[in-house]
């Protein structure tokens, strides 16, 4: 067998990777490249594969050096041509494909809203109901006895101006606020009670800031040794987490037959921190009525006031929902205009 | 309530302002709504003398045109007047140029009838002060000062506190009432006023009889005799003040009687003397039909319920609510027979309200006058009658007071302060607040008795006395703390839970939460079908309006009246649902059920790049509904097609759905005439769900299942069916053909047109085939395949089309 000079292997070798590298680079599709890695490698006619089988040929003291050089060569065209062919089917999936306007507008699901009054109801109940409370609800249809003379408001009683009442007969009418609950709930329980009662309200009163229909949100705890203290640090919870840290309270005396000492109860206003605007003129906001449980009231569902006492509070969703929102006429939350609605997400 | 500053410091030693004041009675529970000043609109107006008519410039027949010339002691203006009593020598309201009248009006010199007026002789009227201007300028005494300020003089530089009073606090509906409160508060002095009668002539006794024949309804009834009055109209002080608190001059014996119920708080009552038959006064109730005509001229008919004032003959008054036309006071009155009376407060209250007639006085009774003052009302009265109207008062009081109120004493203890409030003050202070508030402490220390006076007929048991003396102390002062207890576990009610949950899930599909009004209109009712007498229709006896006269008797009222809205506002594609109650009229009783309603129209979406245009159909009613009851746990409906006609649903076009034989939900399209009925423009889509009735069928907590462990296999059937063959019929023999390696079936295709014959259509289903413990063979499938074929074909005579 004649021997292969190694020089001129080396020379072959070269030259060929000199023109493959030219020719990747310039080739214009990756089925070009693939083509000259055949015309390289392929395993019967490539033309450094044929190379490589040479260098057996090649004198011993020389075959190292150009074995070395065949595969650096190798290495590197094998490289390139990844490379290459990378970059060349890229370009070649981008031709392929429509093009895109990413700023046409996203396919969104379809989502509804909840009513403003139903995310406040919820929210409020959400707090009350960390605190330990527990949800009540009652008919809004109910008695007069459940709705006044249980709650210390018998008839002809100039206390029954602060409530109009809708009636359906002598004895039956719409609640005019979910305190009906607490009665039915004390009725039913012996204390500790610890209970707020969501619900729809009906007042005979129509104007911007008095609807017909309304809806409240009233708490009562009844324990032994339950103070006005603890109402007052209740309701600083509570207003802390609905209106904010930095919210504080104020609690002025006040009338209801219900409760005695009675407590109506002002929010630092939000708007103006206090310093008085246009909503609150006085720097405060009224939200809600309060105070201590009347002995009759406790004695009227069968507990002795001598050994329990206990609290009660009632607020008016509407009236914080729109303090909270800024709406400035309630008949919007019953008008129920989709452009209302869909403000409140 | 309006009140003046000026007034209250009457009875008042203070160094408060008026702000300081209303932020004082505030804090202490007596609210002041506002803080205004009496007469802002008027500057610089001064009071002025005619000199001189200077000459008549002429003018239309009786009304005269004069040049005068006023003096305000240090200047002289020439004016051109009109008004009848402009005649030289009398002092009057004079505005010069400069001043500032109400409008944010500036006098200025200007040219009348081409002669120089220098400012302006005014009327009640031109000055915002009354109604009075036909009469003429507004004539002031001759002791006003001259040139000195006109709004000084009449006392308008003062302040009006408007109050709102709890119900519980009558003794607060007055000025001494007031100025008692702001004392306890803090605020000052309190002077109660010094009352002197002058009295002379004949007695009283003689003069005039009381009889009182219902002391239950009137415990007290006093009378005054006033002779030689001469009715006119009352000085310009008083009825100035009258203006500023709200009230309406009249005459100066009926003005007097006002004045004294705004000061002392207790209503009085004049009559003529001599229109009372035997000068004698009977109180007692009205027999049924008696008439009478009140101040207002109305003619009444009163019935037993009602007490009265009579003389022997005939009703003259409805007791503490209104007087007698026959009686009042006139111009011709010399003798006035001067009512202070007490009656029961809840009777006085049922006659108001029965009557329709608000009255002042009948405001105070029914909230409770103070028996025990009524005597200083009289003495007040009577004196300032003979100031302000002449005359002499009778010697003595006809008093029928045949059982005196005995002074109640509650017990606090120190004890019950603390455990209400959770703090107190010393009992030192306690005292001190007390006897602040004129509630004698009769015996101090850690358990108290404290008298209650007439006025504060509001204080009956312990905790009452609690909040006067936290009130005074200060409720800021209360300290905040957290209940103590047992903890308990936080329940909410399932139906709470239940409306979230579908809420939610109805909210995940694209509508909107709407609430409405329970009430609604009865037409709308017979729109919807649902009305009629006894239909169960529950009325109000007392509604606001027609349009809310009945309670909903079904939800989808408000829902139609929402999309009407929104499509009169440019929204025609609209997705709305409520949760809420109907009511309805049960024997005697009213129910009312938890329903959600939900109710579409327009196009299935929004106007969008991706968006369906297709309207809203049924089965998107259908399928809301579905989609919340599977979420309520009650999936496993099935459907019953309206054979009966709904109230509101298209014929045939509406269904139950059913679980269990009980009906949960219906949803249709709603009947044309309904829709438009409402004013909704397009087609509209509805479904109800019984959340009352889903709530008692929600099935079982879900339970786990074994993940399949062998392959399915998927079969299509398509059969070609006539329209009137429900295809839950067929899929319904499909599964039981199918047996139990028939796992799924899923309608996935309906076709009607080219192929298939007119009156049939073709429903696809993909059928799923596997078994829990081993890989199904082909042979398996096609011998399930096959069987349910056979069976189909059988059943319903139909053919396969394709597979």
């Amino acid at each position: 067998m004649n021997g292969v000079e190694a020089d001129d292997l080396v020379r072959r070798i070269d030259g060929f990777s000199r023109q493959a590298r030219e020719a990747v680079e310039k080739a214009r599709s990756s089925d070009d490249v693939e083509a000259l890695r055949i015309r390289a490698f392929g395993r019967k006619d490539g033309y450094l594969t044929a190379c490589l089988r040479e260098l057996p040929l090649v004198r011993p003291e020389e075959r190292r050096r150009v074995g070395e050089l065949a595969n650096r060569v190798k290495r590197e065209l094998e490289e390139l041509i990844e490379r290459r062919l990378t970059e060349l089917r890229g370009q070649e999936r981008q031709a392929g494909r429509e093009r895109l306007d990413l700023t046409l507008p996203g396919r969104r699901p379809a989502l509804g809203t909840v009513h403003p009054l139903t995310q406040v109801n919820d929210e409020i109940v959400r707090i009350f109901m960390g605190l330990g409370f527990s949800v009540a609800d009652g008919p809004e249809v109910e008695s007069d006895y459940n709705n006044f003379e249980a709650l210390n408001i018998p008839r002809d009683h100039p206390a029954r101006d602060m409530q109009d009442t809708f009636y359906l007969s002598a004895e039956t009418l719409l609640r005019t606020h979910t305190s009906p609950v607490q009665i039915r709930t004390m009725k039913e329980t012996r204390p500790p009670v610890r209970i707020i009662c969501p619900g729809r309200v009906y007042r005979r009163d129509a104007d911007i800031t008095h609807s017909p229909m309304f809806h409240q949100v009233e708490g009562l705890a009844v324990d032994r040794g339950i103070s006005m203290g603890d109402l007052k640090g209740t309701l600083e919870v509570f207003a802390r987490e609905m209106f904010g840290e930095r919210s504080k309270i104020r609690f002025r005396p006040s009338f209801f037959p219900f409760t005695e000492p009675s407590a109506e109860v002002d929010v630092l206003c939000f708007l103006c921190a206090g310093v008085g605007c246009r909503v609150c003129k006085s720097g405060w906001l009224e939200i809600l009525g309060s105070g201590m449980v009347h002995p009759q009231v406790l004695r009227n569902v069968g507990y002795d006031p001598e050994a329990v006492t206990g609290w009660a509070f009632g607020m008016g969703v509407e009236r914080i929902a729109m303090l909270k929102y800024g709406v400035d006429d309630i008949r919007l939350f019953f008008e129920n205009d989709l452009g209302f609605l869909t403000q409140f997400v | 309530m309006k009140l003046t500053w000026r007034w209250i410091t009457e009875f008042l030693r203070t160094d408060l302002t008026p702000q300081t004041a209303a932020d004082r009675l505030t804090n202490g529970g007596v609210e002041v709504g506002s803080v205004a000043p009496l007469a802002p609109d008027l500057a610089h107006v001064v009071i002025g003398e005619i000199e001189a008519i200077e000459r008549d410039l002429g003018g239309p027949p009786g009304h005269p045109r004069l040049l005068v010339r006023v003096s305000t002691g240090r200047q002289r203006f020439q004016v051109v007047c009109g008004a009848p009593n402009c005649v030289p020598g009398v002092r009057a309201a004079f505005a010069p140029p400069g001043a500032r009248l109400p409008g944010a009006r500036t006098v200025a010199v200007a040219k009348i009838h081409g002669v120089e007026s220098q400012g302006m002789l005014c009327s009640e009227r031109e000055l915002g002060l009354g109604e009075e201007h036909a009469s003429g300028i507004l004539v002031v005494g001759k002791d006003a000062p001259l040139g000195g300020d006109l709004v000084a003089y009449l006392g308008l530089d003062d302040w009006v506190l408007e109050i709102e009073i709890t119900p519980n606090r009558p003794d607060c509906l007055s000025v001494v009432g007031v100025a008692r409160e702001l004392a306890a508060l803090g605020g000052g002095k309190f002077q109660y006023p010094a009352i002197a009668v002058t009295e002379g002539g004949d007695e009283a006794r003689g003069l005039a009889r009381v009889r009182v024949e219902d002391v239950e309804l009137c415990p007290r009834y006093a009378a005054r005799v006033i002779t030689g009055v001469a009715v006119a109209r009352s000085p310009a002080w008083l009825a100035a003040r009258l203006r500023a608190v709200g009230l309406r001059p009249i005459s100066n014996v009926v003005d007097v009687t006002n004045y004294v119920l705004w000061e002392l708080g207790h209503p009085l009552h004049a009559f003529d003397y001599d229109t009372v038959a035997e000068h004698t006064i009977v109180v007692r109730r009205a027999r049924r039909g008696e008439p009478l005509t009140t101040l207002d001229g109305q003619d009444r008919a009163l019935d037993e319920g009602i007490l009265v004032i009579a003389d022997p003959r005939r009703a003259i008054a409805i007791a503490g609510v209104m007087g007698g036309r026959d009686t009042e006071v006139t111009e011709r009155t010399t003798r006035v027979l001067l009512e202070g009376a007490y009656f029961q407060p809840a009777s006085i209250r049922r006659t108001s309200r029965g009557l329709g007639l608000a009255t002042d006085a009948a405001y105070r009774f029914e909230r409770g006058a103070d028996i025990e003052a009524l005597r200083d009302a009289l003495d007040r009265a009577a004196q300032l009658i003979a100031d302000v109207a002449g005359g002499a008062i009778a010697r003595g009081v006809v008093d029928a007071y045949p059982a005196p109120r005995r002074r109640p004493a509650v017990r606090l203890r120190m004890s019950r302060l603390r455990r209400i409030v959770g703090a107190s003050p010393p009992v030192e202070e306690v005292t001190r607040i007390l006897e602040g508030l004129c509630l004698p402490v009769l015996r101090a220390g850690e358990d108290l008795e404290v008298e209650v006076p007439s006025f504060r007929r509001d204080i009956a048991i312990e905790d009452d006395l609690v909040e006067e003396v936290i009130r005074v102390w200060g409720y800021d002062r209360i300290p905040a703390t957290l209940p103590a207890g047992i903890l308990s576990p936080v329940r909410s009610p399932a139906a709470l839970r239940q409306a979230d949950t579908a809420r939610q899930a109805l909210r995940a599909a694209g509508l909107h939460e709407v609430i409405t009004y329970s009430f609604e209109d009865p037409a709308a009712q017979a729109a919807l079908g649902l009305s009629g007498d006894g239909a169960g229709s529950v009325p109000l006896l007392n509604p606001l309006s027609q349009e809310m006269s009945v309670l909903k008797a079904d939800l989808v009222s408000g829902l139609l009246r929402a999309l009407a809205t929104n499509a009169r506002r440019q929204q025609p594609t609209v997705r709305l649902f409520e949760i809420g109650k109907h009511f309805r009229r049960a024997g005697e009783g009213v129910v009312e059920r938890r329903w959600l309603a939900l109710a579409l129209t327009g196009a299935r979406a929004d106007l969008g790049l991706y968006a369906s245009r297709d309207p809203v159909d049924v089965y998107d009613a259908k399928g809301l509904a579905e989609h919340v009851l599977a979420r309520l746990g009650a999936g496993a409906t099935s459907v019953d097609a309206g054979i009966p006609d709904h109230p509101y649903f298209e014929p045939g076009r509406w269904a139950r759905l059913v679980v269990g034989g009980e009906e949960v939900a219906v949803f249709g399209e709603v009947a044309r005439g309904v829709q438009e009925a409402f004013g909704v423009p397009s087609p509209v889509v509805s479904a109800a769900i019984a959340l009352d009735v889903v709530a008692r069928l929600a099935g079982a907590p879900a339970r786990f299942v074994p993940l399949p462990r062998h392959p399915s296999v998927q079969r299509d059937i398509a059969l070609v069916l006539p329209l009137d063959r429900p295809a839950a019929q067929v899929e319904q023999a499909i599964r039981e053909a199918g047996g139990p390696l028939l796992r799924t079936v899923t309608l996935f295709d309906l076709y009607t047109g080219q192929g298939v014959e007119v009156g049939a259509r073709s429903v696809a289903w993909r059928l799923s085939f596997r078994a829990e413990d081993r890989t199904l063979t082909d042979a398996e499938v096609n011998d399930a395949y096959h069987h349910i074929v056979e069976t189909v074909r059988r059943r319903f005579g139909v053919e396969v089309r394709a597979t």
